[in-house]
């Protein structure tokens, strides 16, 4: 793909977020593909506006692009030039890889994300794959959205073309993410993969439909963070010891098979509107770097799900470990952003009407201390 | 390996298995004797797709209804319809079942629940809302609470019968389940093309009902959303829409061209999408079935449908004095 030279940023739009089960099991919403459009326009006519000069767009056969392309004949719409990355979509999760590896080789400055955990997981893996630091900004438009923090697509959209216009510098707009990395098996078959805020083992092998709502299977949880408001399985860790996503260390929690064999009851919001007791036999802090062997009884099988979603399957005998790792990738802090900007008066301009000058700017402060990008 | 990994026993497995098989094997015969000119009318194949109809099917009973499409063997088979009077059917033979006057788009069998295949795309919704209403009556009287479910394409999908089916189940709460079987194209039309909103849940939420999607390809995964779908319609929870998303192997109806697919997209669909290698990777990955297993179901079937053809072709046409018998119906 020819480069562009102007300030460029990425955009994967997963069209089947917010679609699985938990529409049914539990009360769920469905984000229309109309208002996940709406939200990719939002997002770029204000990096246009913010000084993004081009996009380059995750195609799929969702409906987003489909809908997207009318909007954009319309030609009445000031946006950054936008181009398709040169992708057959295949509707499953690989779109999203494939997308990652496409807009790192395109150098773009960000990757603008809309889709859940398990969307922001798999950017985050093929980015950590492909050894980049690549910072991603992230839109909830899943179920669960324990990582992904609300936000008007709008105001993400003028943070993304501030940093990837130069207008505001790594050291102020981004901040570094943890997450815990899963280790299955041995030697050549082993398996790694990781999980931006729970890693969650069952007693339940079957992959199904993916979605994990069912608490009876769960034997062991691991979050990177646990906040008290989050809802899914990092509930657990938020209602029993919270942790802060930019706090040191993780949670490891291990889940009663039954209430008798549980320390306490924990009433979780396991999906939306879907509160259920969950069995807790105990709970530790992790430790970055360490690596937890997950203890699990003699022949059992089951899953290991990554923010939410049953992805990996062991049978008996298998050895999982999970490894907190912090630094691990960044995000754009998208409030900081807008707070440099008003500090610094991006966003200022003189009227053309005005012949007095434009009172001073508030004096500069000092930037806070640069954050460590990672590098893995 | 001690304990079973799979909710479903491995009876449930087996069945699903000489379910799928037995799908595919039926098919992949009807396309090597349509091609020779062996078969009167015209046939739909749902080679590909047998993933949904059995992980659906297993959940029902022959009290519970089901309407099918004009691509509807798959649904025919997994719902327990005579394979032999099938093939009867489909080759235009007395014993059929429907004597051999219907063919494949009319294959019917109420006794096991099936109300018919349908060539009018998108009929077979408004059916179901009368099934579902039925079924719903007959619960309130201490009946069975059956469901009735429809089978729809996602080009018969753009079809008002459809879309007005989806209200009145939703006005209604009606236990009545709408599939939407995602294959891609209305006969040769891309849905990318041919549907505005690409998403047939955001189609349901317009109508009050919830909606999944899931990978159609993958047995485990319908069979989870089906269960929990049709066990919400038992208990009273109203209609729900269920997206399969699925491959068809072969073209839109047999002698179909295909001129409006990818390079190389058919040898990519059977390579990473085929639900029965999917199926049996993963249980016999798991060690819960065998590969022998699997092969003696393999030969079973394929004995099944030789027999199937078999007959068929044995069986008589009907006469012109059937013309109009099973016409008229008397209550």
């Amino acid at each position: 793909m020819s480069l562009p030279h102007g300030p460029t940023i990425g955009v994967i739009a997963n069209p089947v977020s917010a679609r699985d089960i938990r529409r049914v099991v539990a009360h769920a919403g469905n984000l229309q593909i109309t208002d996940r459009v709406n939200i990719v326009l939002r997002v770029l006519q204000a990096a246009r506006a913010a000084g993004l000069e081009r996009a380059l767009l995750m195609p799929d056969r969702g409906g987003i692009r489909a809908l997207l392309e009318r909007h954009l004949r319309r030609g009445d719409l000031l946006l950054p030039a936008i181009e398709f990355l040169p992708m057959e979509p295949k509707s499953t999760v690989e779109d999203t890889f494939a997308a990652t590896r496409l807009l790192q080789r395109a150098g773009v400055a960000a990757i603008v994300v809309l889709g859940g955990d398990g969307t922001h997981r798999a950017v985050v893996r093929e980015l950590i794959a492909g050894g980049a630091a690549l910072p991603i900004a992230g839109l909830s438009t899943g179920t669960n959205n324990a990582f992904p923090e609300f936000c008007e697509p709008t105001v993400t959209g003028l943070a993304v073309g501030l940093y990837a216009s130069g207008r505001i510098a790594g050291g102020e707009a981004l901040v570094p993410n943890k997450l815990v990395e899963v280790s299955l098996g041995q030697g050549a078959a082993a398996r790694r993969d990781v999980a931006i805020v729970d890693a969650v083992v069952t007693r339940d092998r079957s992959i199904g439909a993916r979605a994990l709502w069912k608490t009876h299977s769960l034997a062991h949880a691991y979050l990177a963070f646990a906040e008290p408001q989050a809802i899914g399985l990092s509930a657990i860790g938020g209602l029993l010891e919270p942790v802060g996503r930019r706090e040191r260390g993780g949670l490891a929690v291990q889940l009663g098979r039954d209430v008798e064999g549980a320390l306490l009851d924990l009433q979780v919001p396991i999906a939306p509107g879907l509160v259920c007791p969950v069995p807790v036999a105990g709970w530790q802090r992790m430790v970055a770097d360490q690596a937890l062997a997950v203890p699990l009884a003699h022949g059992v099988a089951g899953t290991v799900a990554l923010d939410g979603e049953r992805e990996l399957a062991f049978d008996a005998g298998e050895r999982l470990s999970m490894t907190l790792r912090e630094d691990a990738f960044c995000t754009l802090d998208v409030a900081r952003c807008l707070a440099v900007a008003a500090r610094d008066g991006l966003f200022r301009s003189a009227s053309p009407a005005r012949d007095t000058p434009l009172p001073s700017r508030p004096a500069r402060r000092p930037p806070p201390a640069p954050v460590s990008i990672p590098t893995r | 390996m001690s304990g079973h990994p799979f909710p479903q026993s491995k009876e449930q497995l087996l069945h699903a298995y000489r379910t799928m098989r037995t799908i595919r094997e039926f098919e992949e015969r009807l396309h090597v004797d349509f091609g020779r000119g062996d078969i009167p009318g015209f046939v739909h194949l749902y080679a590909g797709e047998e993933a949904a109809a059995a992980g659906i099917m297993m959940h029902l009973t022959d009290s519970d209804r089901i309407a099918s499409t004009h691509r509807g063997h798959g649904h025919c088979i997994a719902k327990g319809v005579d394979v032999v009077a099938m093939m009867k059917e489909i080759y235009g033979r007395r014993g059929g079942s429907c004597e051999g006057k219907g063919g494949s788009m009319h294959i019917a069998d109420l006794d096991k629940g099936m109300m018919g295949a349908n060539g009018i795309l998108g009929a077979g919704a408004p059916l179901v809302c009368g099934a579902a209403l039925a079924a719903k009556f007959r619960a309130k009287s201490g009946g069975p609470s059956d469901v009735a479910i429809s089978f729809v394409g996602d080009g018969a999908s753009n079809q008002g019968t459809f879309l007005e089916s989806l209200n009145l189940a939703a006005v209604w709460n009606l236990p009545a389940i709408f599939v939407v079987e995602n294959n891609g194209y209305a006969e040769s039309t891309s849905r990318d093309y041919g549907v505005a909103v690409d998403s047939y849940v955001d189609r349901a939420a317009g109508f009050g009902l919830p909606g999944v999607t899931v990978d159609g390809t993958d047995f485990f995964a319908v069979h989870e959303a089906a269960g929990e779908i049709i066990s919400r319609a038992r208990k009273g929870g109203g209609p729900a829409l269920l997206e399969c998303k699925m491959v068809r192997f072969y073209g839109h109806f047999e002698g179909d061209a295909q001129t409006y697919r990818g390079p190389g997209e058919l040898d990519r669909i059977r390579a990473d999408h085929d639900c029965l290698k999917k199926f049996s990777a993963a249980v016999t990955g798991a060690g819960v079935i065998m590969p022998a297993e699997l092969q003696a179901i393999d030969l079973e079937v394929l004995r099944l449908i030789e027999r199937a053809v078999g007959e068929a072709k044995a069986a008589p046409q009907p006469s012109a004095k059937d013309l109009t018998t099973d016409v008229y119906v008397s209550y």
